[in-house]
Formats: C-alpha cells, structure tokens, sequence
C-alpha cells in the first residue's frame, strides 16, 4: 500500500491539487488514489459493501474488515485493460438504480439474505447490444468481477495468511503419494 | 565522446577478461580464477550480490500489492517480455524491459534478456540434461549445418566438473542418449507421473521413457556445497526471486563468489561492451573497450586472453561491432558467417488431459523439477519426414479448490475449508531441435542506435517447414500416448509463439572443423583470433533437444583449462 501513501502525501503537498482535475463542486470528489476510475467515496463504500456481502465477518473477520476493497480498486486501476476499467465503472455506477429497480430499496436497507440472492441474480445478468444490455452486462462484469478480487484480496490477505491458515515459504519434501484420507484438517469455522 | 583512461595501462592490464556475468562467463571467470589468472570480468548491467540484492526473496503473497501480476500499463508498454512466464511482480526487476533495450525484429522474435551481474542464471528453469552422441553426430549424420568438431568423449569429464560443483540431482536412468552425470539424489516422480512411465513402458517397450529430470539444485552432500555457503534447495520454488539459501546454481551463489574468494577475480559492473580491440601488428585481440552504463564514458581494458560470453546473440552483436582493418565484417568473421546460422528451440505446443485413476491419492510439499520425456524420434536412424526430434516436460498434479459458486457464509466456510479434488492434471510441453540455417541470422542495424550509441540488433528467425511438421507428430504422439495410458480430455495446442520465448537461442559463432565454413575451433577459439574464446550459446552448431545451459557451463570450463594450458606453452 506504499504507493497509496505516496499519493495521499502528493495530494496533501500539492494542496489537495491531485483532486482538482476532475473536480466539480456540484459533486462528489473523484478518489485521487485511483488515478485511472472515476470512483467516489460512497461508491467506494458500496464497492465495500458488497464485498462484505461475498465474504462477510463471522467467528473470523469478513472482507470489510480486511478492507478488500481497496485492493479490488487496485487491481481494476492498476491491471485492467481501458476497456475493462471502463465496463467496470459503469457497472458499478448503474448498480444503485438496479437495486432500486428490483428490490425498491437501498442496498444498505436489504437484509442479508435480499442481498446475497441479488448479488447472485445480477452475477447472472446477461447483455445484448442494447442500451438496456450493455447496463446489463456492465452490471455482471462488476459483480463478477467484485466477487473473483474479493476472493482473491481476501484469501491472499495478511490476517489469512498469519493468523488462519499460515503460509509457509518453506513447504516441506515432496512426498508424491500422499493417501487423501490420511489428511486431517481442523475445520475452521468463518 | 570522454574517456576514462585516465588510470595507467598497467592498471587497466590482467591476464584475462571475461565479457558476461551469466551462466558461462561465471564459469570461465572461476576456472580462470582458480588456476590463478587475474581476470576481469565485465557485466553490462548492475550488480547483484547474493542474497543482499534479492529484494523479494521473503516476500509473503500478500505484500505484493497486486499479488505477483504485472500491472497493464507495464504489459502495453512491454510486450515482449510480459509474454515470458517467469516476467511477475516478483521478479519484474531482474528481466530487460522492451522500452529499455529496443531491438529489430526483422521478424518476430521475443528476445528474453537479463542484464544483471549473473545474467539469466538467476532465472533459469535450472533443468539440466546432458548432451550425447546422438547430438554432436547429428548435422553430419543428417547432413545440415557442419559437422562439430567435438564428441562427447572431449566434453564429458567437463560434464562431470561442473556438475559436481554446481549440484545436480537426478536418477541414473541409462539411457544412451541421455548420458548419465554426477547425481545428488534424485527427485522422485508422483504416483501419476511414475504410472505414465510404466504405461510408456508397456506400449512401447524401451523406447520411449518418462524420468525425473535432472535439475540444477543442492538435494544432498551439504558439507561439499556449505564451502561454497549454499544449502539444501527448500522446494520454494521463488527460484526467480534469487534463492538465500543457493539452493539452485546461479553465477550470483556460486561461481562468482567462488572466483571472488580467490583474489583474483575483479568485477566490473555497469560495463557496456562496446569491442573487442584488434592489434594488426601483433596479430591479436589486445583488449576490450567499454562504455560506462551509468556516465556513458569509455574506458578501455586489457589482457593476453578474451572469453565472450555475453550471451548467445549479444556476443555475436559484440563481435559484429568490433570492426578493423583486418576484420572490416567483425572480429574473426572472414567467411561472412557471423550472425549466421541461429537456432532455437521450438517450444510451441502442448497437450493436457485428465486422469480420473489414482483418486485416492495426492501429493503434499514441493519440489523443484518435474518429469522429462526424452528424444525419441530419429535416435537411431531417420524415421519420419523430418529431422531430428523432440524432447518434453511432463508433470501430473492434483489440485484440491473450493467451491466458489455460493456467496456470503457459505463461500466463506468453502474457502476456508477447500476439500473439492478434481482429477489428477496432466500436462507436456514440447522441445524441439531446431535446425540451424544461413536464412536464420542476426546482423547490426546500419542506422538505429541505442542509449549508449551502439548499434541495435536486428534479428531475422523463423520457424521452417521442418518444425511445423515437428509440432504436428509431437501433438499426434503425445496425445496418443495420453490415449494409451488412458488419460481423458486430452487438448493440444500450438502457441505459435515467436522464436526467442524458448529463452533457447543459440549460434551464430559455430564451432567447426574447417574456418571456411565456421567461426570457431574445437576449443572454442576464433579461428582467425586464437585468444579469443566464445563458449556460451553463440557457439553451438546445432541445438539438440536438451537444456543447452549445462553445455554451457562444461564448454566454459573445458576452455579456461584450455586458455591457461596455451599460455603456459
């Protein structure tokens, strides 16, 4: 996250002027940190919200918690082709209209259960050519999209990796012919 | 243009200079160094001292901020070397990046390259097979390129040198055409990986094998190899990152600080070699001229012996630029062969299957090599309609996943607790002998210049009729031995990648018997320019099909041996 803090200190150096070129007073700021999306904060927190509803915090901390989806926006800034970035944010600018559309609701004001079936519905939206089925597919590709980084941010996290299932860069021998049944794994509750 | 000379001659002065850092330069510096020649070794690019200079050694998958993927903007700009497999996050800094070094790509080349102290044998597959017989008699058996001049009678106690040093592991497996070595202990094969080598053995007899393949890493004698300060390899394999335990041989574990330890070895970082100085009266090369990387300022060097090992196309491209009177074309190219003649090796496709036997089994650790399928075409006499033939890398891994379909808790507890084993994955990829052709060459750019005002290279390879035919029995061959021992959704492909990803490029500098048709002597010398050796892969005369880096190495060896038995006459 080093080159986050860069650019939060260039924005404090320079007077907060990494806001201004796509500032417009009657909006939102733009998120200066990823440069290449037109990303505001409470679509920053929607983005959250929805990965909470992927993997959510439990006995062990959930996605939220870990904040993935910091590292979802990264990823999309940073290796993403145009194109993809572009389906993306339009995804997941249209998203809020789409949960008005079907549930009459913010999706903060959905109930758990509302939320994961919605997440599941809209993974599933296909497109056309239309107007109405590219906002479809754009749809999709942000969920899907959201739901493969959140699993990878979060499964590839620092908690996870020290503190629930510890990896190890010293893997041991080969052993070529282990007995499937002989592994014995504690099941960790999430 | 300044000049740095401003040093003594005799400062300037050893007995020997090495151009290149990498797997053979290391080699020839260390041999030289032991048998006490003061040697120079120069390196274009910086320094890389072990384990200091491994920045990503210990890097958790975490702390790379978009865990080991290559950011797009990089990708775009870069697309040569974002198509190398090893090109990730974590060892993004020890590849050349294409806006770094441009070249010319007559046709379509993907030139890997790593300029570092240590060159590309920080990166290496370490795979190390020997050649044979079967390879140093096949352009005259089959009447392409010359003949070598050299059998594996010359080479093979150098085999055994450098083995020993650099610590092989592998099985004696006894076949002829892949001659057995000095072996730590191997590394067995997996349940699947031995079953499709009985299944080999059962459909075609002792002509087709599978073995686990001979790899470059310390698996035993720890007390022989704690001299160099290396150990036991942790099956990591973060080989790419540079290895704190010298668990693989790179020239930045082993050879160098070998040769530094005997206090005769001086290495010259950040030396951009620009030629090698040509003396007419004398008859013979003098010295090296370079030009600092970083203050863009030439210093000369000098020393009665000259090894090239800057790897395979950029000693030739050393050479093409050291031009004089007598040699107008560059150094020792008095047929006009020089730059032709390259070869590779065709890594274009692949086959993969499935394999729903041995379900109860799976595999824990890990372990750094895998299996090798070696030659089995044209060995013994010529049987299909094209020449020569391919080895392949074989692997079988089982993969045990979540299920990833669901959302909220119930992914989460999937996650947590991955348990779905599909089938054991099986998978090859080919090896291809490529043969060597005057239509395949690289030469210097009359017009373009790098940053330091060298001549760009412009290189012109291809595929021929031969590797398509190649490519077509290897994806017939391989799928039906998958069929035969009963593997299922078998798929092939064919990358049709350009040459030059293989990583295999080779020649241009052939060694040969007759100096009409060659460039180098059998031992290693320029015919026209006897204390200059070349002896990495600039001097091949055909490719085989195995691994060329520990060919490499022993050449490297057999000539610094040579170097100093020449000037104790």
């Amino acid at each position: 996250m080093n080159r986050r803090h860069a650019l939060r200190h260039i924005a404090l150096i320079s007077g907060g002027l990494a806001l201004i070129p796509s500032c417009d007073f009657s909006k939102e700021d733009i998120l200066a940190a990823y440069q290449n999306l037109k990303i505001t904060q409470s679509q920053k927190d929607l983005l959250g919200a929805v990965s909470d509803t992927i993997i959510p915090a439990g006995e062990i901390k959930g996605a939220l918690n870990l904040e993935v989806h910091d590292f979802i926006l990264v990823m999309v800034n940073d290796c993403f082709t145009k194109e993809n970035q572009e389906k993306f944010t339009a995804g997941l600018t249209a998203f809020p209209d789409y949960v008005k559309e079907s549930k009459g609701k913010k999706y903060t004001e959905l109930s758990t259960k509302e939320k994961e079936q919605l997440i599941l519905d809209a993974a599933k939206l296909e497109g056309d050519d239309s107007e109405e089925g590219k906002r479809k597919a754009a749809i999709a590709y942000f969920v899907n999209s959201t739901k493969r980084f959140t699993i990878q941010g979060y499964m590839a996290s620092e908690y996870i990796q020290t503190e629930i299932i510890p990896y190890s860069l010293i893997p041991g021998e080969y052993n070529g012919a282990v007995l499937i049944n002989d592994l014995q794994k504690p099941r960790i509750n999430g | 243009m300044a000049n740095l000379n401003i040093r003594s001659k005799q400062e300037r002065t050893y007995q020997a200079i090495v151009i290149g850092s990498g797997i053979s330069g290391a080699w020839a510096a260390k041999e030289l160094c032991d048998l006490g020649v003061k040697t120079l070794m120069l390196e274009r690019g910086r320094n890389v001292e072990h384990v200091k200079d491994y920045p990503t050694t210990n890097m958790l998958p975490y702390e790379f901020p978009h865990r080991n993927q290559i950011p797009q903007d990089i990708q775009e700009a870069n697309p040569v070397i974002s198509r190398c497999y090893a090109f990730r996050e974590d060892a993004m800094h020890f590849f050349v990046k294409d806006t770094d070094h441009p070249y010319v790509q007559e046709k379509p080349f993907d030139w890997i390259r790593g300029y570092q102290v240590g060159g590309k044998s920080l990166l290496w597959a370490r795979q190390v097979q020997r050649w044979s017989d079967f390879d140093f008699d096949g352009p005259a058996r089959d009447g392409f390129a010359v003949d070598w001049p050299i059998r594996y009678k010359d080479i093979e106690k150098w085999y055994s040198h450098v083995e020993k040093f650099a610590g092989v592991s592998g099985f004696k497996d006894g076949i002829p055409h892949l001659p057995d070595g000095e072996f730590l202990p191997g590394y067995e094969l997996n349940v699947v990986e031995k079953y499709f080598a009985e299944q080999l053995k059962k459909h075609y007899g002792n002509d087709r094998h599978m073995i686990s393949a001979r790899c470059a890493h310390i698996h035993g004698n720890t007390e022989y190899y704690a001299q160099q300060g290396r150990a036991m390899c942790q099956n990591r394999n973060l080989c790419q990152r540079g290895c704190p335990f010298g668990g693989y041989f790179s020239s930045n574990s082993s050879t160098i600080p070998w040769a530094l330890k005997t206090g005769n070895l001086t290495l010259r970082p950040d030396a951009v070699v620009h030629s090698i100085i040509y003396d007419e009266e004398k008859g013979k090369a003098t010295g090296v001229r370079i030009i600092d990387r970083l203050t863009k300022e030439t210093e000369e060097f000098y020393a009665d012996v000259i090894f090239v090992n800057a790897a395979a196309l950029n000693t030739n491209a050393i050479l093409l630029n050291s031009t004089s009177n007598r040699f107008p074309n560059g150094l020792g190219n008095d047929n006009g062969l020089l730059g032709k003649y390259v070869a590779f090796h065709n890594y274009r496709a692949r086959v993969s299957g499935e394999y729903e036997g041995h379900s109860e089994f799976t595999t824990s650790g890990g372990r750094p090599t895998s299996g090798y399928f070696p030659r089995f075409r044209n060995v013994y006499k010529q049987e299909t309609d094209f020449l020569r033939g391919y080895a392949a890398g074989f692997s079988a891994s089982r993969g045990v996943g979540p299920d990833t379909s669901g959302i909220g808790m119930d992914l989460k507890n999937s996650l947590l607790n991955p348990d779905k084993y599909g089938p054991w994955r099986v998978g090859s990829h080919m090896m291809g002998e490529t043969i060597p052709k005057e239509s395949n060459y690289v030469a210097l750019d009359p017009n373009l210049k790098d940053e330091w005002g060298m001549p760009q290279l412009k290189i012109s390879v291809d595929y021929d009729d031969n590797d398509e035919k190649m490519v077509k029995d290897y994806i017939e061959q391989m799928t039906e031995m998958f069929t035969k021992a009963g593997f299922t959704n078998i798929h092939s492909s064919d990358s049709k990648q350009a040459p030059g990803l293989d990583i295999h490029e080779m020649g241009g500098v052939r060694m040969g018997k007759d100096p009409k048709t060659s460039l180098l002597n059998a031992n290693h010398q320029l015919h026209a320019v006897p204390n200059v050796y070349v002896t990495d892969g600039a001097s091949m005369t055909s490719t085989s099909t195995q691994n060329p880096s520990l060919t490499y190495m022993a050449f490297a060896a057999r000539a610094a041996h040579h170097a100093v038995a020449e000037s104790k006459k």
